[in-house]
């Protein structure tokens, strides 16, 4: 991943998460996004009409009902799904005539063969909060919607700063999470759920320097959290952890202090929707704190915020 | 070293690695100098220190044991029967059959893993002996052509529920491939024990016919043993056996292939010997490289690529030492 730059013809330049410049003539019009959390960027900037292709993630159950809402080409499979985070079909890709994609820096070779095609390619990867922010604000460029991306940024980072200045603590909770692969898999100290964590006023208990961990059980007893957080799961839910025998002696367990987020596409940590996760996980840890902070309002108010009148919807 | 010596150290020495390796884990809540402060001060919470020890070490150790000499039996007999060094337990698409029955129960959720990863196992070993029987008979060739068919069948399908799949849960798919002993505990160890004491019951009671039927179907007619009905039954306590163990502890591979030729080569061909030989030291060695997997960093390293990182050098050692005779 070199620093590569493109020639002065071009008006619009970003450099993208592999460090490559991405230099377009005019504002991208026909784009084609393989990111789940990058097309609700996209929605969030109002750029839709500029969507000619999205990830067949977008389809799937988790998140299928929400983006329905936000757009009704997804709503009737009307909109072309060439590839997802893993896999991508070039011939559809190349057929859709797309002037930008939008895809994982992580599938290098998917990333190959489109520039082979002479096709703009912004490849992501984020591993923090600031990394959303430089995605919503780069995306802005490439969609001429700068304005709104900087809108966007400043309501979020206003969010963070009202609430980590409440959620400031000198004895913070310790939090175990879990990502929905099972009980063991959790998030280190170089990922966004860290940061999650920290501006919840609370602390990860695993301290590894990774962003995705498989743990022993034996850690976990050992970390002893006073909470586990569990990422949305469609197969087992709080209930079943704290029936967990060969755990029940540890603080979370004790104190039934297990808890789950809701909806993929609500607490997306990856979008900047990660604000209302953040005051989720605050309530869960510190009940009496922040007991006059209502979810539900908090939630109306970001739709609204984020995605505009289309945020009613949502709401709905 | 002397073999009588080194077989009674392979009977005696599962006890003490079994006992050392409950003091070996992450845990400080557990480590030798926590426990020798609880019992001389009595400093440390007895429920934590009983989570770890009992509710998270002994499950993880037997269930280690168990699933290692399952493997190496199973291997060893398979071996025997099909007159072919190359084969194990897998060769008639277990581990491809047990993936998939995973793959499809961590991507929609359908049946327990465990329950859909033996169903589906069974389901491989047992189409590829339909597919090889014909006119009653069954033909080792056919018999492992049919295996490696089913296999492919079974891995191309593991293939298309990853491509279905979302990034949360390929991620456990392949978690699971590449061992999971880490999440064992006693239901698991409670679900696989019946099925693998049967199988290995009768691995048991049949080594001394594996002798026989390694020699040819034409010799075992001679020596008054019915090749077909004797195999079958092999084929079916052997399946039965490794395919709990891998429902429970994943894909651990070429562990029984590598194992009975590490056996062989320390006692010689003898499969009455080699049956509980192969048992204790799979479950020995297997729990060996368990404890490096779960102690060499803070976190869970799969034991899949322990087994050939720490089981290939000791391999090539003995390959290097003894002389088998596999070269003529």
């Amino acid at each position: 991943m070199g620093n590569k730059t493109v020639g002065s013809a071009f008006s619009i330049k970003v450099t993208d998460f592999r460090g490559k410049e991405i230099g377009l003539e005019k504002p991208a019009s026909r784009i084609i996004c393989l990111i789940e959390s990058g097309l609700s960027g996209l929605y969030m900037l109002n750029a839709e009409n500029q969507v000619i292709g999205v990830s067949s993630a977008i389809y799937n159950e988790s998140v299928a009902e929400q983006y329905a809402t936000l757009d009704e080409r997804i709503k009737y499979k009307k909109l072309p799904a060439p590839g997802n985070w893993d896999f991508i079909s070039i011939e559809n890709i190349v057929a859709l005539e797309p002037d930008l994609v939008i895809i994982w820096a992580s599938q290098t070779e998917a990333i190959q063969a489109i520039e082979e095609h002479g096709i703009p390619v912004y490849a992501v990867f984020l591993k923090s909060f600031d990394d959303v922010y430089k995605e919503i604000k780069d995306f802005g460029i490439l969609t001429g919607k700068n304005q709104r991306a900087d809108s966007l940024i400043n309501y979020t980072k206003a969010e963070i700063a009202t609430f980590s200045e409440l959620s400031k603590n000198t004895s913070p909770k310790s939090v175990y999470f879990m990502w929905s692969q099972g009980l063991l898999e959790t998030a280190g100290t170089t990922s966004t759920v860290n940061e999650l964590i920290e501006l919840a006023g609370a602390k990860n208990c695993c301290t590894i320097d990774q962003e995705h961990v498989v743990i022993n059980k034996e850690n976990l007893i050992d970390w002893n959290p006073d909470l586990i957080v569990m990422w949305h799961n469609a197969n087992i839910d709080p209930g079943d952890i704290l029936s967990l025998s060969e755990i029940k002696h540890i603080n979370a367990i004790k104190n039934k202090q297990v808890f789950e987020f809701p909806s993929v596409f609500l607490c997306d940590l990856w979008t900047l929707k990660f604000p209302f996760a953040v005051k989720m996980l605050a309530k869960w840890c510190y009940p009496s704190k922040f007991e006059t902070i209502n979810l539900d309002d908090e939630k109306n108010k970001m739709f609204i915020e984020l995605y505009g009148k289309r945020g009613n919807n949502l709401i709905k | 070293m002397n073999k009588r010596i080194l077989k009674i150290l392979i009977f005696a020495l599962p006890l003490p690695v079994i006992l050392a390796s409950m003091f070996i884990g992450p845990s400080q809540t557990a480590s030798p100098k926590a426990l020798y402060n609880f019992i001389f001060s009595n400093s440390l919470s007895p429920e934590l220190l009983q989570s770890v020890l009992f509710g998270v070490r002994l499950p993880r150790i037997l269930l280690t044991f168990i699933t290692g000499g399952t493997l190496a039996v199973s291997g060893c007999s398979i071996q025997a029967i099909f007159r072919n060094p190359l084969t194990d337990p897998y060769i008639l698409g277990l581990s491809a059959g047990a993936a998939f029955g995973a793959a499809l129960a961590l991507a929609f959720f359908f049946i327990p893993v465990q329950l859909s990863a033996f169903l589906f196992g069974l389901l491989a070993v047992g189409s590829s002996y339909f597919m090889a029987r014909k006119n009653k008979n069954v033909s080792i060739i056919s018999l492992i052509l049919s295996g490696i068919v089913v296999s492919g069948i079974f891995t191309a399908l593991l293939t298309i529920v990853q491509y279905y799949t979302d990034p949360f849960k390929l991620q456990s798919i392949v978690h699971w491939t590449m061992g999971n002993l880490h999440n064992a505990n006693w239901s698991k160890l409670q679900s696989s024990i019946v099925p693998v004491t049967i199988g290995i019951t009768v691995l048991f009671f049949y080594r001394w016919r594996l002798n026989v039927l390694a020699l040819g179907d034409d010799e075992a007619r001679t020596a008054g043993i019915n090749p077909d009905k004797d195999k079958l039954i092999i084929l079916v306590a052997a399946t039965l056996a490794s395919s709990s163990v891998v429902a429970v502890a994943g894909v651990i591979g070429l562990y029984g292939l590598i194992v009975p030729h590490m056996v062989r080569m320390m006692f010689g061909p003898d499969n009455a010997q080699s049956i509980p030989l192969n048992f204790f030291f799979g479950g020995m060695f297997l729990l060996i490289i368990d404890n490096f997997s779960r102690t060499i960093s803070g976190f869970e390293l799969p034991i899949g690529a322990f087994t050939m990182l720490l089981g290939a050098p000791f391999f090539i050692f003995l390959l290097k030492k003894t002389n088998i005779g596999w070269d003529k």
